[in-house]
């Protein structure tokens, strides 16, 4: 008796792990689909990328690419966008790595709430002043401008980031150094750091790639030599009206850089993008 | 005194960047601007004006029916997703990956994908209904479904997001409550109500807090694929804020549009963290 009761247990746990299994492949398939057809279309023919009924089966070419850097300057904007991405990523390390060890050394929270205010605040609300400010020093369509917009977007993430990892630091590791005198600063490069190495690889990459996703202050204060790939991509809607093939290849160019950095650091992204909220 | 040097970098571009700007923006909301660039001391005139603004009541209203259709699709959705994945005791990278690929997408890509897969007379999606024997749509070029295929690609793009956030909170429930559950006899719909959903509450509470920051200043996907259209059917305050702005520079009184849409959304960031509090545990 108990034996068959408990292969019918069995039996039905495998069969709520094959529907299991099943609904992870149709929310696996309802999330890439979107995704996948972009990537597609941007190898059709033109002539085929908009017709009706959608072709599934094409001989796929690389000429949207082609069209896409004939047309457009798609390099030179792919190069802004790299400027002010390694740009802003690179002050907002610099600038949020010392902060963040400084608020998890004294456990004040105050400036951690500030960051957290400032990605709290819509991106117009800052734009407006800035744009006043940035016009009567002539710096609208400057990298400068850009760079420092997109460090408000960095360093908080920098700071959110990396928060956890440095409270996480038993004080007791630091002990030893303190009692030999060390600096603070030399504590934080050659004791702390080391040791968040992975905190910093996922501070960098969200970084980045916020700073690269980021549509709102390049719109305004970009100009045509200094605009970046996502702001030149409302250009591209209005223009790709007809081209649908270049407008899915500028897309898939666009969004290429973001994902495969996103997928190298899959297993700690979550718990950075929530803001230490939720340790995953 | 070394702490004050370690912080000092951004403590001053806090202070240059954010801290200055904000106080700024008050005072160019109590001002006008001519055209030639001249400004006016004009008091609370901005603030008048904006409760007299039948556009500005129209944006509340789009940005709050936006935010409460988005928000409810994407818990429900990530819920059920965060469910599943825990389900499946073991993730892949690749599984994790395909999750996380939506909402590290740029949004403004994301609109354009949809914005070729939507489109009313080549779209695939229109295809797709009309094979299934269904009537087909005008998706974003509709009065009526702009805001629901608005809210319907957001939430594509971060339900995944929820469920990674979900799952976390899932993972860290001590494996007692479902031992006891099971004793009891209880039937798993029953178990997930009863006992997983309110342990999980503080979670889907942070959940929703790090969703309704976005959501309340919904823009990217807007701005590339209306522009607050057809009509101003989805001109959110954001977007209406920022044409205000930046097409017809009325610096003055988009800097009172955007104090208002700020203070809402720390409002509503308030609101849900007292909530935060009440369900813990």
């Amino acid at each position: 008796m108990t034996s068959a009761a408990s292969t019918d247990t069995t039996l039905s746990d495998d069969w709520a792990r094959r529907v299991n299994t099943l609904l992870l492949v149709v929310a696996g398939i309802l999330i890439m689909t979107p995704t996948v057809w972009m990537v597609l279309s941007s190898f059709k023919p033109s002539f085929e990328v908009t017709a009706y009924p959608p072709k599934l089966f094409f001989t796929p070419t690389f000429e949207n690419y082609a069209q896409l850097t004939k047309t457009t300057p798609f390099l030179s904007f792919a190069l802004n966008s790299v400027i002010v991405t390694v740009g802003s990523a690179g002050i907002g390390l610099l600038f949020g790595i010392p902060a963040a060890f400084a608020v998890s050394w004294t456990r004040i929270s105050w400036p951690a709430l500030l960051a957290l205010a400032a990605r709290m605040a819509p991106g117009t609300l800052f734009l407006l002043p800035w744009y006043v400010m940035f016009r009567q020093v002539g710096l609208i369509g400057s990298y400068t401008a850009l760079i420092l917009s997109h460090a408000v977007i960095t360093m908080p993430i920098a700071i959110w980031v990396l928060l956890p990892s440095f409270d996480n630091i038993p004080r007791s590791v630091y002990e030893a150094a303190q009692v030999d005198g060390c600096s603070l600063t030399r504590i934080l490069l050659r004791i702390a750091l080391p040791l968040v190495g992975s905190g910093i690889a996922v501070a960098a990459i969200l970084c980045f790639v916020f700073s690269w996703n980021y549509f709102l202050f390049a719109l305004v204060l970009s100009n045509g030599d200094t605009k970046t790939l996502i702001a030149a991509a409302f250009n591209f809607v209005g223009e790709g009206s007809t081209q649908w093939g270049a407008l899915m290849a500028a897309a898939t160019l666009i969004a290429l850089p973001p994902l495969l950095l996103a997928a190298v650091v899959q297993r700690w992204l979550v718990a950075g993008l929530t803001l230490g909220a939720v340790k995953g | 005194m070394e702490i004050v040097a370690l912080s000092a970098p951004a403590v001053l571009f806090t202070a240059g960047m954010i801290a200055f700007p904000l106080v700024y923006t008050v005072w160019l909301g109590f001002h006008s601007f001519t055209s030639a660039g001249e400004q006016r001391f004009t008091g609370v005139a901005n603030y008048a004006r904006l409760v007299s603004d039948w556009e500005f009541w129209h944006g509340l209203w789009v940005t709050l029916v936006l935010y409460v259709l988005s928000l409810a699709l994407q818990l429900v959705l990530g819920i059920w997703l965060a469910v599943i994945l825990f389900n499946a005791k073991r993730i892949h990278g690749i599984v994790r990956s395909l999750f996380i690929s939506p909402f590290m997408m740029p949004p403004v890509v994301a609109g354009m994908m949809w914005l070729v897969i939507l489109d009313p007379s080549l779209g695939a999606a229109n295809y797709l209904l009309q094979s299934l024997g269904l009537p087909p749509s005008d998706w974003l070029a509709s009065p009526t479904w702009v805001i629901p295929t608005i809210a319907l690609i957001d939430t594509w793009q971060w339900a995944p997001y929820v469920a990674l956030i979900v799952l976390g909170g899932l993972q860290s429930l001590p494996p007692s409550v479902y031992e006891a559950a099971q004793i009891d006899g209880a039937s798993g719909f029953r178990t997930f109500r009863r006992i997983t959903l309110p342990l999980l509450m503080p979670t889907i509470v942070t959940a929703m807090i790090l969703r309704s920051v976005d959501l309340l200043r919904f823009f990217d996907i807007i701005y590339i694929t209306t522009q607050g259209g057809p009509g101003n059917a989805s001109n959110t305050l954001n977007i209406y804020g920022f044409r205000v702005g930046f097409e017809f520079f009325n610096i003055g009184y988009a800097s009172a549009l955007m104090l208002t849409l700020a203070a809402i959304v720390f409002g509503a960031v308030l609101a849900l963290n007292r909530l935060r509090h009440a369900v813990a545990w």
